[in-house]
């Protein structure tokens, strides 16, 4: 008997809103527990698409997805509770009134629940991921009043302490700096491995693919064009027009 | 009018009026503290305005006006809510219609008002007339002030992560739709309910001010949760006082008062850079 799949997408394709071509087009995918994918392709090829609609923030207009065996369309807050999502380019204001350690937690309180008190336990991985993304001194800081770079580093602090089956980052190093990039996608790998994640990561720097990364998507016009092995996939001519 | 109403008044009536003062400005408040932070400003705008025109109706039919009042503000919720959840409408535009029409309707049934009750009673529901409130109106702002902060305590989770940023909070499994509709529905039923006490054309003043004042000096959701409030108490009594003072109506008093809060409020702001 084949490994359950974790994600599993038939025939999906999600419109936009007034839209008349999809965005997505007819995708199949099945993921196993614990594979690292990497999903790269050119500017509006359906990166950010693919990762909303899997994870029901974006309502698919055919097919079906079913995420840990879950119907996302009837489980879809169920199954968000079980995933770490990171947006592309998350922005706030300069006035935004909520402190850095919030952030932090607030990402947990799907998990939480309703009418439940923040458990004791919440507050250490928050101060955990803090300390693992080296920002623990930004901890009673106003979200507002940080450099992008740090901005993305709470991001990703707080899909860490969520501490999720799945992992879906949009581009997560676009602010960081190279020193920090490297040591952000050790710390992914690292932390994929412990917490035997199913993680997906879209990214445009190919030379930043991690060496733990079983399995490239290559996304053009809303469809898979590839999905291989990373040296499959990795040829010299996709080389040559995805690199921004 | 001079400050001498205070000692003339029969000490219940004073009691009616400061405890009807006091918890509108809290209840109002409190709920600014989410229409200021999620935009929603217009929208609430749109339903003070039916709420008048709802209270004119009632009015006109000598049908109680609070429970009309009510169900404008509700019905502009249920119509509005869903256009303002996605992005790609506009929900401006249809705002704007509405912002007029339900000013219009409003005017409009006020001329059907019968003579005798025109007077008084037609122009507290526009400028509000905190001399025309009964003990019963402020029992129910009692129970709403109440049932509302109670709500917020219970989930306040769930707010709080809604306020930082709908989308995020819906990515981590928070059921966003029933505490979005839940604000809208919320502010309507205060609106109503403030409304004989500020009157429809002003009452938002005492929403998006003291709440906009707070955001001025916290970093912190939970101090504004608390001192929006406070300025919301303060705000309406000074602006109680500054009506008897110079004869005014006192939501415009309410307002003015506010408005110059808020003014202050920015130029002490922390939050900004002086220089
Ligand atoms: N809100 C929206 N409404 C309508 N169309 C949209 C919307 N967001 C994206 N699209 C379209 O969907 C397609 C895929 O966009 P998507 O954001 O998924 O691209 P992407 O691969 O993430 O690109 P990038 O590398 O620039 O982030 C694009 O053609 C884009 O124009
Ligand atoms: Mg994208």
């Amino acid at each position: 008997m084949s490994q359950p799949k974790i994600i599993e997408m038939n025939k999906v394709s999600t419109i936009y809103e007034g839209e008349k071509t999809p965005a997505l087009f007819d995708i199949n995918l099945s993921l196993n527990e614990g594979e690292l994918v990497c999903i790269i392709g050119p500017n509006g090829a359906g990166k950010t698409t693919l990762l909303e609609t899997l994870n029901g923030l974006l309502p698919h207009t055919k097919g079906e997805i079913r995420i840990l065996g879950q119907d996302i369309k009837k489980k879809g807050i169920y199954l968000r509770k079980q995933i770490g999502y990171l947006p592309q380019e998350f922005t706030v204001d300069p006035l935004t009134p909520f402190l850095v350690k919030d952030i932090i937690l607030m990402g947990r309180y799907g998990q939480i629940g309703l009418l439940k008190k923040i458990p004791k336990n919440d507050y250490i991985l928050m101060e955990e991921s803090l300390k693992l993304m080296g920002i623990i001194d930004l901890k009673d800081r106003p979200i507002g009043k940080l450099s992008g770079g740090q901005l993305q580093k709470v991001m990703l602090a707080r899909v860490f302490a969520k501490k999720p089956a799945l992992l879906f980052l949009d581009e997560p190093f676009s602010n960081l700096d190279y020193h920090t990039t490297h040591r952000v996608i050790l710390q992914i790998s690292r932390a994929h491995d412990q917490n035997h994640w199913t993680t997906l990561l879209v990214m445009h720097d190919l030379n930043l693919i991690p060496e733990r990364c079983n399995r490239i998507l290559y996304l053009e016009d809303g469809r898979i064009v590839k999905d291989d092995i990373p040296e499959k996939v990795l040829t010299e001519k996709l080389l040559e027009i995805s690199v921004r | 009018m001079s400050l001498t109403i205070f000692t003339i008044l029969p000490l219940k009536t004073l009691v009616i009026i400061l405890a009807g003062t006091c918890l509108a400005g809290v209840v109002c408040s409190l709920m600014g503290t989410f229409i200021v932070r999620m935009k929603l400003t217009s929208l609430g705008f749109c339903m003070s305005h039916a709420a008048f025109a709802g209270s004119a109706l009632g009015l006109a039919l000598s049908l109680p006006p609070l429970w009309f009042a009510l169900a404008f503000s509700i019905l502009v919720a249920l119509i509005l809510g869903p256009l303002t959840e996605q992005s790609r409408l506009q929900p401006e535009i249809i705002l704007g219609i509405l912002f007029s029409l339900t000013m219009a309707l409003g005017l409009t049934f006020l001329n059907f008002i019968p003579d005798s009750a025109l007077s008084s009673t037609a122009m507290s529901i526009l400028w509000g007339s905190i001399l025309g409130i009964s003990s019963l109106e402020v029992w129910y702002l009692a129970i709403l002030t109440f049932s509302i902060t109670l709500i917020i305590i219970l989930f306040f989770k769930e707010f709080q992560a809604i306020a930082f940023d709908r989308k995020m909070a819906e990515a981590s499994g928070i059921p966003t739709r029933p505490f979005y509709y839940l604000i809208l529905f919320l502010t309507g039923i205060t609106v109503a309910f403030s409304l004989k006490l500020v009157g429809g054309l002003l009452i938002f003043a005492l929403i998006v001010n003291p709440a906009s004042a707070a955001y001025q000096f916290f970093h912190d959701f939970k101090k504004i949760l608390i001192f929006s409030p406070l300025f919301g108490i303060f705000f309406s009594l000074s602006g109680l006082v500054l009506s008897f003072l110079l004869d005014l109506p006192v939501g415009s008093a309410i307002a003015i008062v506010s408005s110059v809060g808020f003014g202050i409020s920015v130029l002490f702001s922390p939050k900004r850079r002086k220089g």
